[in-house]
């Protein structure tokens, strides 16, 4: 077992888990943080995207022990206009990819506030939503600021 | 398992490197590495970009937008994986990634895992080499790799100097590895000879978030020289001379395709810098 | 008055009859066009907790005391349990039971394909449970493997009796006919890779069972786990509020269910059995391969007068024979038809339904037939599609068939071809294509709802359903708003939870929105005329706002129930379409990029054209990824499954998406409920493979007649046509364009 500090969402955590546990781990587990979802635990599909420090990262292959930074989760994000703009555009089908959808989209908003389709799809695209809900997303992050 | 995070190298003591672990982590998970002690060494590997010298710890997100470095090496940076793959990988992990193999990645005991067999070669190989591939046929995924080869970098660790096209080898029956790297070797920097134009095309089966089925990188040297380098069709990145060198490729059955497919883009990529 | 009637229900193109009670179903549809609620856009009312992570699905949920189950899969494509000693697993850390097969449903001692599931165990954390399941020593006696469709066929193993059929005199058809193409078109293993894995947790609270799961048919897991576990049905409750995807793959308890009760039983805890993605990949289902052996053969007029098909479904070690030759029996007027199917059985795992099953794969076949038959006789494909339009059924009238109209939507965007030519290069070949869409749609009863209204005037649909994520609260929202002329911020929408309502039909084969809607609004219905009578009995007028009609009622509360009506008898329902699509062919590396898509599709009444939008735009999208990228591949050595994760399972990235227009007929069908509405999840995905292969056939010529069109199926399609054209030339002929 190992101490472990994490700062998630302004909030400071002391925790004790074993060094290999995932960011995404200590979050749905230890935290009950279960906005960040974990759907294929390798990397792959972006689904437990998080911010450390406002980059989109995938929480699943981070070692919670080797973070260093700020981590915001999707709940650290509910009040963020895109959430709004989401469910306007209805950018939400079965909703398990959406927290990670709306993470990766607030990263970009924040670096460019008025993103053009081509930035959108290139900055998105490791978020992969089977649905197939990639059109109304787009719309979404378009219209963002209301 | 326990974590260290030197910050000098001279700390380094053993254990398994990783960086941003994005290789690292899901080949601990897979079972397809083992460690006791995990050295995490983003606080000993420099990065950064500063002149023709880019620190190894450099993300690709960061080489994505870093308009200071030959565009082949921007453009590869900008193609491979995924954002935030980008954002947490770097240039010097990307550069010793593992292949997609999907034998080698389930655990087969293939050649590269130290058997005696590749089950590519008989089995389903549709992705895999065209070249260097009767002892293993795997293809090698690194976009920026075949940039920095066509680009003529040098790499510099803790024990040497080569250029990094000597970082790879191929794997034989008395040596599997793909790599030259000695035991606690680590990458340090990257530097680039002074640019001449440069171009990375890359075929991918999806837009974004593939590897290379086939990547080649141009770029013209200060001596007139052109060097030409792929992703994904050898055990390691591949340098031909010419486009003719494609019919010497030794392509599988399925792996056919990928000969007109290098074809064109090495045509296309020479054209783009005529 | 209730009666109990015998009727015919269809789900994912199986049909069954069913005895089922039905109240009257007095209700008249509502006039054609948008009405106060029903007809406009609708953001989803659940759509805020999706979004901001809140909403729990089954992976988020936490009893006290879980315990993590892992499943033990084995590692051969064909192998029976000669010995397992499952101790070494139990003396493990953090182990608390194990089983072996036969001591849970689905855990079996022969396995028939490499992933089926042998024994598991229950443990603190999942790396202990997975710890363990790698300690159970068990020796396998390998067995045959057949792997290969035509072989199983040859050798007659198959998961049932070939499936034949045959109108009029096929082969005098085609010996008279003017014009015969065939072809051999294959279609590949897809995998469903919902987001959230397949997945339960089981706790028993006395004897009753209590099942979370992530499903898309609440009742039918109550229905089969009380009926495998010896239970009264009211002793099994099943839960789910919100799940992440299924498309058809989790229609049933599976496996893990079991697990998972069995291991809860033993320890007296609750214990999840979740699906890796690795397990996800291998042994959750698939949309099975086929191979498709078609002719056709018209007249020279155009008219098609017979069609033969051989269709090989590789079913896989169990699974059912999917209708892979309805579109060729039903998409067209043609006398004389005659269809085989097999199901091969092969020690593959298991198909399962995947979004429209065999229409999706035989649509493909057939469409690109159609084409090729187009261009032999030189008739524009619309226009031969237009002349062979069936007017009923094999006989059977349809409930409602606006295909001619969603022809005639898609003239705009056909007559853009010439245009799309236009912007052709030495490079970048640009054509269009079509295909048609056919599909079974209605649903069927049973289904129920409640509607709860109170004295604030707000009322709550109480059912106990499952929205997959289609939509289907928001729809039912709509819907008893519309009926009981109140704003939809004042209906709230109860689901999931078996405990909590009545019998719902499955969220599959489209059948939530006809099957439920109907229900819903009928509900509504008696809520609104307790309702009018009350504002009779207060001599309020007609039109008094329902909200002070029942402003007095302080805790007394208007309870309404309704029930879905029967399918109309002696009518076939269904759904129709085309889609219209764009694509730019690089003939130098075999890249194909899909431009556009416009998609037309008639499902009767659209209930929220937003989320009707979404459907068909998610259709499509997945339509595009068994198109272009995705394919299961596997060892042809030993049968296992090498794409396990979604770096080699290649899906559509939000990147990989075309300019997507939708459009439909929305006409109810007259026929159809109380609500006319057939039923929109799965028609977006059958025609756009076809669509898109036709498309490319119009820009290069090349042929492709496999999926995935993979750069290695391009680029030979492009060679061979190039021989094709050479050979032509050679004759004296003048080059196909």
């Amino acid at each position: 077992m190992s101490d472990l500090r994490l700062t998630v969402n302004g909030g400071e955590h002391v925790l004790d888990v074993p060094v290999g546990t995932s960011l995404a781990e200590i979050l749905r587990d230890q935290l009950g943080l279960t906005g960040t979802k974990i759907a294929c635990n390798e990397g792959h599909c972006g689904a437990c995207t998080v911010q450390i420090d406002g980059v989109p990262q995938l929480s699943c292959i981070t070692l919670a022990h080797a973070v260093d930074g700020e981590v915001t989760t999707i709940e650290g994000l509910r009040e963020h206009p895109l959430v709004e703009a989401f469910v306007r555009a209805d950018a939400v089908q079965c909703g398990y990819c959406t927290p990670g959808q709306v993470v990766s989209a607030a990263a970009l908003v924040a670096a460019n506030p008025q993103p053009t389709r081509e930035q959108i799809r290139h900055a998105m695209a490791g978020n992969i939503c089977r649905c197939g809900t990639y059109p109304k997303i787009e719309e979404a992050i378009l219209s963002w600021q209301g | 398992m326990e974590l260290l995070r030197p910050s000098s190298v001279e700390e380094l003591d053993g254990g398994l490197l990783v960086h941003g672990g994005t290789e690292v982590v899901p080949l601990l998970r897979e079972g397809l590495l083992e460690a006791e002690r995990l050295v995490d060494v983003r606080g000993v590997v420099p990065r950064g970009v500063d002149g023709g010298v880019i620190g190894a710890g450099t993300t690709l997100a960061e080489l994505e937008v870093e308009p200071a470095i030959p565009d082949a090496l921007r453009e590869a940076s900008r193609l491979a994986a995924s954002p935030q793959l980008r954002s947490m990988g770097s240039l010097g992990g990307n550069l010793l990634q593992a292949t997609r193999c999907w034998y080698w990645r389930l655990g087969y005991d293939c050649r590269l895992h130290g058997g005696d067999r590749c089950h590519a070669q008989d089995g389903e190989h549709r992705e895999h080499a065209i070249f260097a591939n009767d002892f293993c046929a795997s293809a090698h995924p690194s976009d920026v790799a075949a940039a920095l080869v066509a680009l003529g970098a040098r790499v510099r660790t803790n024990l040497r100097e080569l250029a990094v096209e000597e970082l790879y080898r191929l794997p034989d029956e008395g040596n599997r590895s793909t790599t030259t790297l000695e035991d606690g070797e680590l990458l340090l920097e990257i530097e680039l000879p002074p640019a001449g134009a440069s171009v990375y095309l890359k075929a991918m089966d999806r837009k974004r978030w593939a590897f290379p089925q086939v990547g080649v990188a141009v770029a013209r040297h200060e001596d007139g020289s052109t060097r030409i380098a792929l992703a994904g069709v050898a055990p390691i990145p591949w340098r031909i001379e010419s486009v003719d060198d494609l019919d010497a490729a030794t392509p599988l059955p399925r792996t056919e395709w990928k000969v007109p497919l290098a074809r064109a883009l090495v045509r296309r990529a020479l054209a783009a810098l005529a | 008055m209730a009666r109990l009637i015998r009727t015919e229900k269809e789900v994912e193109g199986r049909f069954e009859e069913v005895w089922i009670v039905v109240e009257e179903d007095p209700l008249e549809q509502w006039p054609e066009g948008q009405l106060a609620v029903v007809g406009r856009p609708a953001p989803r009312k659940d759509g805020p907790e999706r979004v901001r992570g809140e909403a729990r699905y089954t992976a988020d949920l936490r009893l006290s005391g879980m315990l993590q189950a892992a499943v033990l899969r084995s590692p051969h494509a064909h192998a029976k349990v000669r010995r397992i000693d499952l101790a070494p697993a139990l003396a493990l850390p953090g182990v608390r039971a194990a089983i072996g097969p036969g001591e849970a449903h689905g855990l079996e001692e022969e396995a028939g394909f490499a992933g089926a599931a042998v024994a598991a165990v229950a443990a603190d954390t999942f790396a202990q449970a997975r710890a363990a399941v790698e300690a159970i020593d068990v020796e396998w006696e390998e067995l045959e493997v057949v792997l290969d469709p035509d072989d199983a066929v040859k050798r007659e193993q198959l998961t049932a009796e070939p499936r034949t059929y045959e109108r009029g005199e096929v082969d005098k058809a085609f010996a008279d006919a003017d014009v015969v193409v065939e072809g051999t078109y294959r279609t590949q293993t897809v995998l469903h890779n919902s987001m959230e894995t397949h997945q339960a947790i089981c706790e028993w609270q006395g004897d009753t069972l209590h099942v979370y799961i992530s499903t898309q048919f609440i009742w039918g897991i109550r229905q089969a786990v009380a009926q495998t576990l010896e239970l009264p049905e009211d002793k099994v409750r099943v839960v789910c509020e919100f799940m992440g995807g299924g498309f058809g793959s989790k229609n049933g308890p599976d496996e893990y269910t079991y697990v998972a009760a069995e291991l809860a039983k033993r320890t007296g805890l609750p214990v999840r059995c979740a699906l890796t993605r690795r397990e996800e990949n291998t042994s959750a289902g698939n949309r099975n391969a086929t191979i498709q052996r078609l002719r056709a053969g018209a007249r020279s007029d155009g008219t098609i007068v017979a069609f033969e098909g051989e269709f090989t479904n590789s079913v896989g070690w169990s699974g059912w024979n999917a209708s892979t030759e309805g579109p060729m029996r039903m998409l067209y007027d043609c006398e004389n038809v005659r269809t085989v199917t097999y199901g091969a059985k092969l020690n593959t795992p298991p198909m399962k339904a995947f979004r429209a099953p065999g229409f999706v794969e035989g649509t493909f076949g057939l469409e690109c037939l159609i084409d090729e038959l187009a261009a032999k006789l030189e008739v524009d494909p619309l226009e031969l599609r237009r002349r062979n339009y069936a007017a009923s059924n094999e006989g059977t009238p349809f409930s409602s068939k606006n295909l001619e109209d969603c022809y005639r939507m898609a003239e705009p965007h056909w007559e853009r071809r010439h245009e799309v030519h236009s912007r052709s290069d030495a490079v970048w070949k640009r054509g269009v294509g079509m295909a048609s869409q056919i599909w079974y749609g209605g649903g069927g009863p049973p289904s129920y709802a409640w509607v709860r209204l109170g004295s604030d005037g707000r009322a709550t649909v109480i059912t106990a359903m499952q929205d997959i994520g289609t939509g289907t609260r928001t729809a039912m929202a709509q819907i008893a708003a519309e009926e009981l002329g109140i704003p939809l911020e004042h209906v709230e929408v109860a689901l999931g939870d078996s405990a909590r309502g009545p019998y719902a039909s499955i969220s599959a084969g489209s059948s939530t929105l006809p099957s439920m809607g109907p229900a819903v609004r009928a509900a509504a219905a008696d809520a609104r005329e307790q309702v009018e009578d009350i504002a009779e009995q207060r001599g309020l007028p007609k039109d008094t706002p329902l909200q002070e009609i029942v402003a007095v009622l302080e805790e007394s509360q208007i309870l309404g129930k309704g029930a879905r009506g029967p399918n109309p008898t002696g009518m076939s329902v269904l759904t129709f379409g085309v889609h219209v699509v764009e694509v730019a062919v690089d003939v130098e590396t075999g890249g194909v990029n899909v431009e556009r898509v416009a998609a037309i599709h008639d499902v009767g009444r659209i209930i929220n054209p937003l989320g009707a939008s979404s459907q068909v735009e998610g259709g499509v999208i997945q339509g595009i990824g068994h198109t272009l990228s995705e394919e299961r591949l596997l060892d042809p050595e030993t049968g296992r499954i090498l794409t396990t994760s979604l770096d080699s399972y290649r899906m559509p990235t939000i990147a990989d998406v075309p300019e997507i227009i939708c459009e439909f007929v929305d006409r109810p069908d007259e026929h159809l409920t109380n609500l006319g509405s057939k039923g929109l999840g799965e028609p977006p995905i059958v025609p756009i493979a076809a669509a898109i292969a036709n498309a490319i056939r119009d820009a290069t010529g090349a042929e492709v007649h496999e999926l995935p069109i993979s750069r290695e199926e391009m680029l030979r399609a492009l060679r061979e046509a190039e021989e094709r054209a050479r050979e032509k030339e050679k004759r004296g002929a003048p080059a196909a364009v």
